[in-house]
């Protein structure tokens, strides 16, 4: 083989191997970061605009939760810089100000600073969404909850006397969903359609000053939450759905609005200058409520007779939070550094709901009351030891006592009860730089929790990181591995996980016209946890002593290669392959283990491939001016292939012009 | 519920005033340590000296961000300009530049490193646990992520975009944004600067506080998901408790999933029964988390396998304890 067809050869395995970010925008700037000079301001700028396109084979609804890119022209990418000079604006010394995606992108996004130096700094974020949720279920399962709404959200923030020692804070978030929904809901033979209207609002003021060396910041926040969704009854019933075969959902009226309150106080104090002795404390408030209201009236025939329900809700339910944290940082050497965390937080939420039915019959009145308290009061402490510059090591024990209190009114009966949670960890570590381009980091963590909350959380685990990296100026080869392990065992079920992951990512960028990176990555998950389920015929049947099991063996290969031709012509080709391997059998029907019902064998493993080859090409047209195309294509498909069909075949491009100056 | 008794405030703030004491020595002592520094035979000479061989830095220089320091007039000459970083340079001017004469940073401890930056950078909470982050402690200081003369954003002065920052170590969580379904991060909708302070964060109030780390909480005592799932948040008189006590990982992957909705199982009703099983003392009650009751549930049928079909409010409800509406 000639050098000419092997490197070739080797450009292509690399190119074939992984991509990441999407195709467009193009990340290379048409021009140089000078910028033009008008009066006492410099000006850079750089902005794309360009015509995304794409097909779609299969599944739209998959492509559409998981790429969503469409039709239309579009400000790829824009980013201006705006500074003075001589650092005394009158009114700004800078803004910078960048986009992406503006003009109906599904991720669009905008970011602004302006600041006056010494004065005051603004920063300002506003990103939209299009998010759309057709109710997808993986293995041919079946869910009635879709949307197809936007968020926006947006945060602003005002610094007054950003350098000073004294600072003045204010600002504003604010983030509101709104668009169609289909939903179920209370087991009603129907389906309604949900205008979703969710807003929700923070303002807040605050203020950081110095006092004997130690800085305070503090700040006063209140957020307001507000949910005023509306319901109408969707054509059509669903079948299956429970009281289907009893009961018709004729007509549906609903009100749903639930308002709230979030105002909190942060305080913080904190000393970082310091080399031998750090410190910091923080505490928080938050006085959570919220009010609602429920009134639904439903009309419902079974048979000739028809039956108007109408029931309301009202209540409220409030959450008091505090929490506190205490660090301390002591580094009497250069070599050694011990560090001692505490974190306090406590939380109790509590509210009432009166459930009153109207009608069918005489009026019925049900009050409950519920109540969840959380403390936890956690504390590490890390010792860390540079013994000699080749060799350092370090040793961490967490310790955390967690207190869960309940309170339940069920069945018109009150059930307290309380707990404790007692974990213990250790971890150790040590790192070694036996030359100056190579490093080999190597971690272990043991921990046992006595009464973990759920049956999956961590009780009896382990866990090894490992991490090896050899850095040359233009090359770079990085391995790194995890294992994680946990068994939580109980007398009437078992669970049982074990993750592994190892990776290996190199990047070669021996001249400014070429680079190449490539990576593997495999993830292996095992899960093992014992169900209690329902079955009918007959009705009820409780099934126990079985096991759920998953197995999955995430592959993930990424390559990319980019190289430029005479300073002109820029090409890049790369591509992403993940793929789940699953537990290595061909058919959904699984080997008869665990639960020998058919609907857990199926979703024992879950193979699927999603890749991504890209390319992408970029021609300098003269000193300012950029010409830009690019070709991606996703590819997703389950290979076993069940009931609804969600495999798709998308093909996505874009062409574009990019100016800078 | 129990909760600390007046006593034990009591000792808490006797420690905190302790503290308050030691770090106003300490605070004292370092202080005193910078003037001695300060004083050494070196001389400073101002930044507009290094432009005669470094040019091209100084004319773009007023487009840094550290250019502040030098039109303001005000700071002293070990927090201005060029040598604000790289300390006195007459020393470096006489002997034309000679190796070893300035403060390199290629060449720095790196412990050092960071001693420099947050001489200027310590004035920020979101700093305030630099000193005992997992990065600092694995030798990952300021110059392995930002780049003061040579930086890829216009703002914070990083080397390269975060993305391609964070995913060139965290290699599990790029396999993770490979996924089919996963938060936008390399769409650039997202950063990880939205859920992770590089810097250091408190330790997360949410499981028993020990992981994850470098997550900052949100809206002062929440998990970061809060940020904009905020319909999430509550408070619902009827909290579905496991997202209150251990997280929103109890049952999703954050980076990214091969599953809808980024769940750690394909399917919704396996996650739902792995926990709700019966089994030991688990639950809010210490009974085992209660197990499907006898009507109507029926995993043969296909409705029944998407819980959330009727459990329509699974992350919590006003109305209804079984989170029916």
């Amino acid at each position: 083989m000639s050098k000419l067809t092997l490197s070739v050869y080797f450009s292509f395995a690399a190119s074939v191997a992984l991509a990441q970010p999407p195709v467009a925008p193009s990340p290379t700037p048409a021009g140089s970061a000078e910028g033009q000079d008008t009066g006492l301001y410099n000006i850079v700028n750089s902005s794309e605009l360009g015509y995304r396109f794409h097909t779609v084979g299969g599944s739209l609804n998959q492509y559409r939760s998981t790429v969503n890119y469409g039709n239309g022209i579009r400000l790829l990418s824009g980013s201006t810089l705006v500074t003075s000079k001589d650092g005394h604006g009158k009114l700004f010394d800078q803004i910078s100000l960048t986009t992406l995606g503006l003009g109906n992108d599904p991720y669009e996004s905008t970011s602004l600073r302006i600041e006056r130096n010494r004065t005051y700094r603004y920063d300002m974020t506003w990103r939209q969404n299009d998010y759309f949720n057709p109710g997808l279920v993986s293995n041919g399962g079946v869910s009635f909850h879709t949307a197809d709404t936007t968020y926006g959200m947006q945060d602003h923030n005002f610094t007054l006397f950003p350098q000073s020692k004294y600072k003045f804070f204010m600002g504003y978030t604010g983030s509101a969903q709104q668009g169609p929904a289909y939903t179920t809901e209370n087991g009603r033979p129907g389906i309604q359609l949900v205008d979703v209207r969710r807003r929700w609002n923070e303002y807040r003021i605050g203020n950081e000053f110095q006092i004997a060396g130690i800085r305070v910041n503090w700040m006063r926040g209140w957020e307001d939450f507000k949910e005023d969704n509306g319901f109408n009854r969707a054509p059509g019933g669903v079948p299956g759905f429970p009281q289907t075969a009893n009961a018709t959902l004729l007509a549906l009226t609903k009100a749903d609005p639930y308002h709230g309150t979030n105002p909190y106080w942060r305080v913080a104090i904190f000393d970082t200058l310091g080399k031998t002795f750090n410190w910091n404390g923080r505490f928080t408030y938050t006085a959570g409520r919220r009010a609602f209201v429920l009134d639904e009236s439903f009309l419902t025939a079974a048979g000739n007779a028809t039956t108007t329900t109408r029931v309301i809700n009202t209540g409220d339910a409030q959450r008091p939070v505090a929490t506190g944290n205490l660090n301390l940082v002591f580094t009497p050497t250069s070599k050694l550094n011990i560090s001692n965390g505490t974190a306090l937080y406590n939380s109790r939420t509590q509210g009432n709901d009166t459930f009153v039915q109207v009608s069918p019959g005489a009026p019925t009145r049900i009050v409950t009351y519920n109540y969840l308290g959380v403390r936890t009061l956690s504390n590490d402490t890390t010792l860390n030891y540079q013994w000699t510059k080749m060799v350092g090591m370090f040793a961490t024990y967490h310790y955390s006592d967690r207190y869960i209190a309940s309170r339940e009114v069920t069945d018109n009966a009150l059930i307290p009860a309380q707990q404790t949670d007692i974990l213990n960890a250790t971890q150790f570590g040590f790192r070694l730089r036996p030359v100056q381009a190579l490093t080999v980091q190597l971690s272990g963590e043991v921990g046992r929790s006595n009464r973990p909350f759920t049956p999956v959380a961590p009780r009896n685990y382990n866990a090894i990181n490992g991490r090896i990296q050899y850095r040359v100026k233009s090359f770079q080869v990085l391995a790194t591995t995890n294992t994680d392990y946990n068994n939580n065992s109980v007398n009437i079920a078992s669970y049982a996980s074990h993750s592994r992951r190892y990776a290996a990512d190199g990047s070669w960028n021996p001249r400014s016209w070429f680079s190449l990176d490539a990576g593997y990555s495999k993830m292996h998950l095992d899960t093992s946890g014992g169900i209690a389920y329902r079955v009918s015929p007959p009705a009820g049947t409780l099934i126990t002593g079985e096991r759920s099991l998953y197995f999955s063996n995430l592959h993930t290969i990424y390559s990319g290669i980019r190289f430029t031709v005479k300073d002109r012509i820029e090409i890049y080709a790369g591509l992403t392959r993940v793929e789940d391997k699953g537990d290595g059998r061909a058919t959904a029907a699984g080997p008869a283990i665990g639960s020998p019902r058919a609907i857990f064998e199926v979703v024992q493993t879950y193979p699927l491939t999603f890749q991504s080859p890209v390319g992408r090409v970029s021609v300098k047209i003269n000193n300012k001016l950029r010409w830009n195309a690019g070709y991606q294509y996703y590819g997703y498909r389950q290979e076993f292939n069940l009931n609804p069909n969600l495999n798709y075949q998308a093909n996505t491009g874009y062409t574009s012009l990019s100016y800078s100056f | 519920m129990k909760d600390f008794g007046g006593n034990v405030w009591g000792k808490c703030g006797f420690i905190l005033g302790f503290l308050l004491l030691c770090a106003s020595f300490a605070h004292a002592q370092e202080k005193a340590k910078t003037l001695v520094s300060a004083a050494s035979t070196n001389k400073f000479v101002g930044s507009v000296a290094c432009k005669g061989c470094h040019a091209e830095m100084w004319n773009n220089f007023y487009k840094n961000p550290h250019n502040k320091s030098v039109v303001s007039g005000k700071e002293a000459p070990e927090n201005t300009g060029c040598e604000g970083c790289h300390g006195p340079g007459n020393n470096h001017i006489e002997s034309f530049g000679a190796a070893g004469s300035i403060v390199s940073f290629t060449k720095m401890p790196k412990e050092q490193v960071i001693d420099t930056c947050v001489k200027c950078h310590s004035q920020t909470l979101s700093r305030a646990n630099i000193r005992r982050s997992s990065h600092t402690l694995n030798g990952i200081v300021c110059t392995n992520c930002h780049s003061v003369h040579s930086a890829a954003t216009p703002t914070k002065l990083l080397a390269k975009t975060q993305t391609t920052l964070c995913e060139g170590c965290h290699l599990n969580v790029r396999a993770q944004f490979s996924m089919p379904f996963k938060h936008r991060v390399n769409e650039g909708f997202m950063n990880c600067t939205d859920c992770h302070n590089p810097h250091g964060s408190f330790q997360p109030t949410w499981a028993n506080g020990a992981r994850p780390r470098h997550v900052e909480t949100a809206k002062a005592n929440e998990e970061p998901c809060m940020n904009c799932h905020a319909d999430k948040r509550g408070p619902f008189v009827f909290e579905h408790a496991p997202m209150r006590v251990d997280g929103c990982m109890a049952c999703h992957v954050p980076h990214g999933s091969a599953n809808s909705r980024m769940l750690t199982r394909p399917v919704v009703f396996t996650l739902c029964l792995e926990c709700h099983n019966g089994a030991g003392n688990m639950g809010r009650r210490g009974d085992g988390v209660h197990v499907q009751r006898p009507t109507p549930h029926n995993m043969a049928s296909p409705v029944y396998q998407g819980c959330p079909n009727c459990h329509v409010k699974i992350h919590g409800s006003n109305t209804e304890q079984k989170f029916f509406r």
